[in-house]
C-alpha cells in the first residue's frame, strides 16, 4: 500500500496486455492479491496474461499450482475466506466443467450460508470463445452456466480499456467475479489504456455506438462482429444501429437494455454460445417481461447452434459473423 | 495401546535394457524376435512421422500438434500386449499409441487440423477418442474394464494419464473404483516430466508416482520409460494379472517430452537446456537399436531400408491427408443425436439459408457431399 499516484500515461495496449497490467496494478497496490494456476509463473501464462509477473512478485503470490482445477478452484475460495484476494485462472473455458462443484455447491453460496459473516472476494479468469483454430474444447463459451449460478458476478470485457478496469474492479469486488476474456481479442483488439489504478463498474454496459432503428445486444468477442454488421446494415440499407455490449452479464444492466430496445423496439441479441438456456435467452424473456409494448418485432438470437463445438475447420459456421447478424437483423427489421 | 507398523510401501522400479544395449537376462520378458523388431519398427516411424507432423505445422499445413518425441517406447509398446477387443484410450499426446493399434495416420492429422473425421479408429478396434480436458476418461476407462469384466471374456481395458494429471481427483476416483470392484484395468502414467511448463516435482510431493496405486489396493510399479523391454513386461504382467481377474494395476513410465508441450509453446521459456541433453543420452530407440544390433537382427541395411520406407508411408499418409475434400459444413449436424430433434432441423436449414446467403443460390450443389447421419 503505497506511493501518491502519478498522472496517468495513455498508452495502446492489445486485450492480453491490459489484462496483464491490471492484475499488476492489483497486486502493486494490495499485497493480499494472489494470482494461483497452471503455468502463471514462470512460464506466464499460454497466452502470456501473467507475463513478467512471476518474476516481480515470486513464488508466493504468482503460483504455478499442480495441474488441478478443482483444487485451484477449492483452495482459492478458502484462501478468500482467510483474508486474501486470490485470483484463479483456468487454463481454458473448456477445463471449467471441473470446477463447477464447487462453483454451484459453495463460491457463490457461502456469503449466505454463513449468515454474512463470510465473503468469498475472489476472480476466477479464463479465455472465452473460438475462432482461433485451437483444438478441442478450447473454444467454449460457458457464461450461461456460471450466469445461472447464484451470488457470483459473471464480466466479459471486449476491449483493452474496459479489461484493465473491470478486472481490477474485479479483484476489489467484496464477491465473487467469473471474468471471462475473448481470446480471438487478447492480440487483436487495440486500444488506449491508462496506466495505473482504475476501474470500471460492475453492471454496466457500454453503448458502443448509439441508433435509432435496431439495437444489437451483444458481449465479447461477438461485440466487434456486431460492429461490421452493424456498418454493412448502415451502408447497404441505410438502418441506423444501435450496440450494446453488455461487458457485466451478471448482473445485468437491464436499464441500459430497456433503455436501448425501448427506443428502438427491434433487437438482435448476438452471442457465441448454443442458443438454448442460453444468457441471450434470458435477455430475450426480460425484454418480453418488461418491453413488450415497445418492441415492434421478436427479439432474436443469434448464437452457436444446439450442439457441440466442432473442430476449427468448420468454427466459422458455428460462431455467428456479420453474415448471421445481418440476416437476423434483416428479418427483425422487415418484421 | 501399541504404536505399530500396520503397513509399508514397496516400490518397485523396472529396468532393464541400458543405455547402451546392454540388457538384465534375469529380467528379460518373453519377447519373440518378430515382436522385438515390431517394436522398433513403430517407434522409428513414428518418431519420423512426428517430425513430419510438427513441419507440417510450421509451413502451415496442420494446426497445433503435440509432439510425442521421446516418449516412443512408453506409447507403442503397451498396446503390443493387448488384442484389437481390449479397450485403449491414450492422452491427446497418443499418436503413438494409436500407431501401434493400426491406425492410419492420415486421420490423426487430420483430426489436428481440426477436422472432425479424424477420429477414425481401425475396424473391430476398440480404442476411444483421448479427452482434451486431461483425466476426465480416467473414470470412464473403469467403466470400459468394468464392461469387460461382466462380459467374461478376459477383455480388459488400458489407459494412459500424464504426470500433471496424476494430480486431478479423477485419478483418485478412477483407481477408488478400480481397486474396489477388482477391475481388469491397467492405468499407465506416462510421467513425461513436464505439465506444459509446471515440473514434475511441482504435482505430486510422492517420491514416485507409482506409490499412488497402493492408496487403492491396486498394484502399482515405476518402469523406465524409455526402456521398451521394461515397458513390455510391465504392461504384458499387468495385462495378464487382469486378465486372469486379479485386478488393476497402475504404471508409471518415466519418460520425458523432448520437444515443446504443443507447437503454441515455447519450452525455452521454462527449461534448462541441459535436461534436455542428458535426456537424450537416454533415447528409447537409440539404445533399442544397439540391443536389436547386439542380438543381430538389425543392421545398416536394414536400417537404411526402413528409413526409405517410413518416408514413402509418411509421403502417403501426408498425400491422403491433403487429399480429404474439405468438410461440408453441414456435417457439423449429423450424429448428435439417434435421432435429431426439431431444433437441430431448423437450425441445419437455417445454415443452408447461411450458406447461400454467402454463396449464392447454387453454393449448396458446389459442396462435398455431407457425412454422418442425419436426422
Amino acid at each position: 500500500m503505497k506511493t501518491a499516484p502519478k498522472p496517468a500515461a495513455v498508452r495502446t495496449l492489445n486485450l492480453v496486455q491490459a489484462v496483464n497490467e491490471a492484475l499488476d496494478v492489483a497486486m502493486g497496490k494490495d499485497e493480499r492479491v494472489m494470482i494461483l494456476g497452471e503455468d502463471v509463473g514462470r512460464n506466464g501464462g499460454v497466452f502470456r496474461a501473467t507475463e513478467g509477473l512471476w518474476k516481480k512478485y515470486g513464488d508466493d503470490r504468482v503460483v504455478d499450482t499442480p495441474l488441478a482445477e478443482i483444487g485451484i478452484m477449492g483452495s482459492a475460495i478458502g484462501l478468500a475466506i482467510t483474508g486474501m484476494r486470490p485470483v484463479a485462472e483456468i487454463q481454458f473455458d473448456g477445463f471449467m466443467p471441473s470446477v463447477f462443484d464447487q462453483v454451484v455447491c459453495h463460491l457463490g453460496r457461502i456469503r449466505s450460508r454463513s449468515r454474512g459473516k463470510m465473503s468469498v472476494p475472489l476472480v476466477l479468469r479464463a479465455p472465452h470463445g473460438g475462432l482461433i483454430h485451437a483444438p478441442e474444447h478450447h473454444s467454449e463459451s460457458p457464461e450461461a452456466y456460471f450466469c445461472h449460478t447464484p451470488g457470483i458476478k459473471v464480466v466479459i470485457p471486449s476491449t483493452p480499456y474496459d479489461a484493465k478496469g473491470l478486472l481490477i474492479a474485479a479483484i476489489e469486488d467484496p464477491d465473487p467475479v467469473v471474468f471471462f476474456e475473448p481470446k480471438l481479442l487478447y492480440r487483436s483488439a487495440k486500444g488506449e489504456v491508462p496506466s495505473g489504478h482504475y476501474t470500471v463498474e460492475i453492471g454496466k454496459a457500454r453503448l458502443v455506438k448509439e441508433g435509432k432503428d435496431i439495437t444489437l445486444l451483444t458481449w465479447g468477442a461477438m461485440t466487434v462482429t456486431c460492429e461490421k454488421a452493424a456498418e454493412r446494415l448502415e451502408k447497404e440499407d441505410g438502418v441506423s444501429v444501435e450496440i450494446l455490449d453488455l461487458r457485466t452479464l451478471a448482473p445485468l444492466d437491464l436499464d441500459a437494455v430497456l433503455a436501448s430496445v425501448g427506443k428502438t423496439g427491434r433487437c438482435v441479441i448476438a452471442h457465441e454460445a448454443p442458443n438454448t438456456g442460453s444468457w441471450a435467452a434470458e435477455l430475450s424473456a426480460l425484454i418480453a417481461e418488461r418491453g413488450l409494448l415497445r418492441l415492434l418485432a421478436p427479439v432474436a438470437r443469434v448464437g452457436g447452434w444446439d450442439i457441440r463445438m466442432p473442430l476449427f475447420r468448420l468454427e466459422q459456421y458455428y460462431i455467428p459473423d456479420a453474415d448471421r447478424v445481418v440476416m437476423a437483423a434483416r428479418k427483425t427489421l422487415s418484421f | 495401546m501399541p504404536l505399530k507398523t500396520i503397513a509399508s510401501l514397496d516400490i518397485k522400479r523396472l529396468e532393464i535394457l541400458n543405455i547402451d544395449g546392454t540388457f538384465d537376462k534375469t529380467l528379460m520378458p518373453k519377447v519373440s524376435d518378430k515382436l522385438l523388431l515390431e517394436m522398433y519398427r513403430l517407434m522409428f516411424q513414428i518418431r519420423a512421422f512426428d517430425e513430419r507432423a510438427i513441419l507440417l505445422q510450421r509451413s502451415g499445413r496442420l494446426g497445433t500438434y503435440p509432439m510425442i518425441t521421446g516418449q516412443e517406447a512408453t506409447q507403442c509398446v503397451p498396446p503390443l500386449a493387448l488384442k484389437p477387443s481390449d479397450w485403449v484410450v491414450p492422452t491427446y499426446r497418443g499418436g503413438g499409441v494409436y500407431f501401434a493399434r493400426g491406425m492410419q495416420m492420415r486421420y490423426g492429422l487430420l483430426y489436428w487440423a481440426g477436422d472432425d473425421r479424424g477420429t477414425h479408429f481401425p475396424e473391430g478396434n476398440n480404442d476411444m477418442i483421448f479427452s482434451i480436458p486431461v483425466g476426465t476418461h480416467l473414470t470412464q476407462v473403469a467403466g470400459l474394464a468394468w464392461g469387460q469384466k461382466l462380459k467374461g471374456q478376459g477383455g480388459v481395458a488400458m489407459t494412459y494419464c500424464g504426470d500433471g494429471t496424476s494430480s486431478k481427483g479423477d485419478l483418485h476416483e478412477a483407481l477408488t473404483f478400480a481397486g474396489q470392484f477388482k477391475l481388469p484395468a491397467i492405468y499407465i502414467i506416462e510421467n513425461n516430466g513436464w505439465a506444459i511448463s509446471v515440473p514434475r516435482k511441482r504435482q505430486a510431493a510422492s517420491q514416485t508416482l507409482a506409490q499412488k496405486a497402493w492408496g487403492y489396493g491396486v498394484h502399482g510399479i515405476q518402469v523406465d520409460g524409455n526402456d521398451a523391454l521394461a515397458v513390455y513386461a510391465a504392461t504384458a504382467e499387468a495385462v495378464a494379472r487382469a486378465r486372469k481377474g486379479e485386478g488393476p494395476t497402475l504404471i508409471e513410465c518415466e519418460t520425458y517430452r523432448m520437444g515443446h508441450h504443443t507447437t503454441a509453446d515455447d519450452a525455452t521459456r521454462y527449461r534448462d537446456g541441459k535436461d534436455v541433453e542428458a535426456w537424450r543420452k537416454k533415447d528409447p530407440i537409440s539404445r533399442f537399436k544397439k540391443f536389436l544390433t547386439a542380438k543381430k537382427l538389425w543392421d545398416e541395411k536394414k536400417e537404411k531400408d526402413l528409413s526409405a520406407k517410413t518416408q514413402s508411408w509418411i509421403d502417403g499418409e501426408v498425400k491422403a491427408y491433403e487429399e480429404f475434400p474439405a468438410p461440408n459444413p453441414l456435417n457439423m449436424f449429423a450424429d448428435n443425436y439417434d435421432k435429431a430433434p426439431r431444433a437441430l432441423i431448423e437450425q441445419r436449414a437455417e445454415l443452408e439459408e447461411l450458406l447461400k446467403f454467402k454463396g449464392g443460390a447454387k453454393i449448396l450443389m458446389s459442396l462435398p457431399p455431407t457425412e454422418g447421419r442425419f436426422p
